[in-house]
């Protein structure tokens, strides 16, 4: 049964949802970023519901169970396709949509597929099993995806700011919850601490989209590097 | 660029995620999990409410005395 720190660090996560759409709108971007904002909704939305099946049910049902997954594969999903759109303004320049669009269905499906492979071998339950795999396989190709779209941020010398935080906190997301993940998988005894990380996480996630909508101007621009004079 | 090369492209990295999955969970067999949200999560569906499985029924009854006894 959750504690009360659990609790609290739940409604906080919510409240950051929250403020990323608030922060989002005051400062005029909620239509620029629709898809970051969109998928905040949703997050807040699932919350809610939650919370009802957690309150109806109890947190050892079953029912809360399944609820807390399923939510996970749509919210996982979300979060991919927001990732996705990240790709689409960095590469805004090119005129890829329909490439990114392509790509990351293809990407999708593949993961999906790769899922279904190896929720095959693993006995019975198959439907359960085939959500948590795909949440979690998704979680790896987040990662992926989002230093590859750190190289393509480098190497095209993209010099907007708020854009370049929403990717480096996307970043450094997906490689806490890997790094717990993978602490948690070499050192067992860790298993319950760690556990209770992966919240924490979530909660400090929309944090960070908040401070770059909040603080960060939608026009400012990095400064380019001085360039070093060579001496002939 | 091509639809071939996107599609290989996504292969890629998806051979690169799933390579990295492996690596990071292969010292282990716990199960995973790496969820979006901060809502506390519960134990795997298919590991809720499933009851201890019963003894085999042929231990359960009791073993009849031979007739000559």
């Amino acid at each position: 049964v959750p504690g009360t720190s659990a609790y609290v660090i739940w409604l906080l996560g919510a409240l950051a949802e929250a403020s990323v759409l608030v922060c989002s709108w005051r400062k005029g971007s909620l239509r620029k970023y629709l898809a970051l904002n969109v998928y905040m909704l949703v997050c807040i939305l699932v919350s809610a519901i939650r919370f009802c099946v957690l309150v109806s049910y109890g947190f050892g049902s079953r029912e809360y169970a399944y609820c807390y997954y399923y939510s996970d594969v749509f919210l996982t999903i979300g979060l991919y396709f927001a990732l996705t759109s990240l790709y689409a303004h960095v590469l805004e320049e090119m005129a890829a949509e329909k490439t990114i669009r392509l790509g990351a269905i293809v990407l999708l499906l593949g993961t999906a597929a790769f899922s279904f492979a190896i929720v095959m071998q693993s006995g019975p339950r198959i439907v359960g099993r085939f959500f948590v795999e795909v949440s979690q396989n998704l979680n790896f190709v987040g990662l992926v995806l989002t230093y590859v779209l750190w190289g393509a941020v480098f190497k095209l010398r993209e010099t907007r700011t708020q854009l370049i935080q929403l990717v480096l906190s996307l970043g450094l997301y997906f490689s806490l919850v890997t790094a717990s993940f993978a602490l948690r998988n070499l050192y067992p005894p860790l298993h319950s601490v760690l556990q209770n990380l992966y919240p924490v996480i979530g909660c400090l996630f929309p944090l960070s989209w908040a401070y770059a909508f909040w603080r960060v101007p939608g026009d400012a621009r990095l400064a380019p590097a001085r360039l070093a004079v060579v001496p002939r | 660029m091509s639809r071939k090369l996107t599609v290989v492209a996504a292969m890629a990295i998806l051979v690169a995620s799933m390579g990295l999955k492996v690596a990071v969970a292969a010292h282990s067999d716990l199960t995973p999990v790496a969820s979006v949200g901060s809502a506390p999560p519960p134990k795997e569906p298919w590991r809720v409410g499933s009851a201890p499985p019963p003894r085999e029924p042929w231990r359960t009854a009791s073993v009849p005395s031979s007739p000559w006894k």
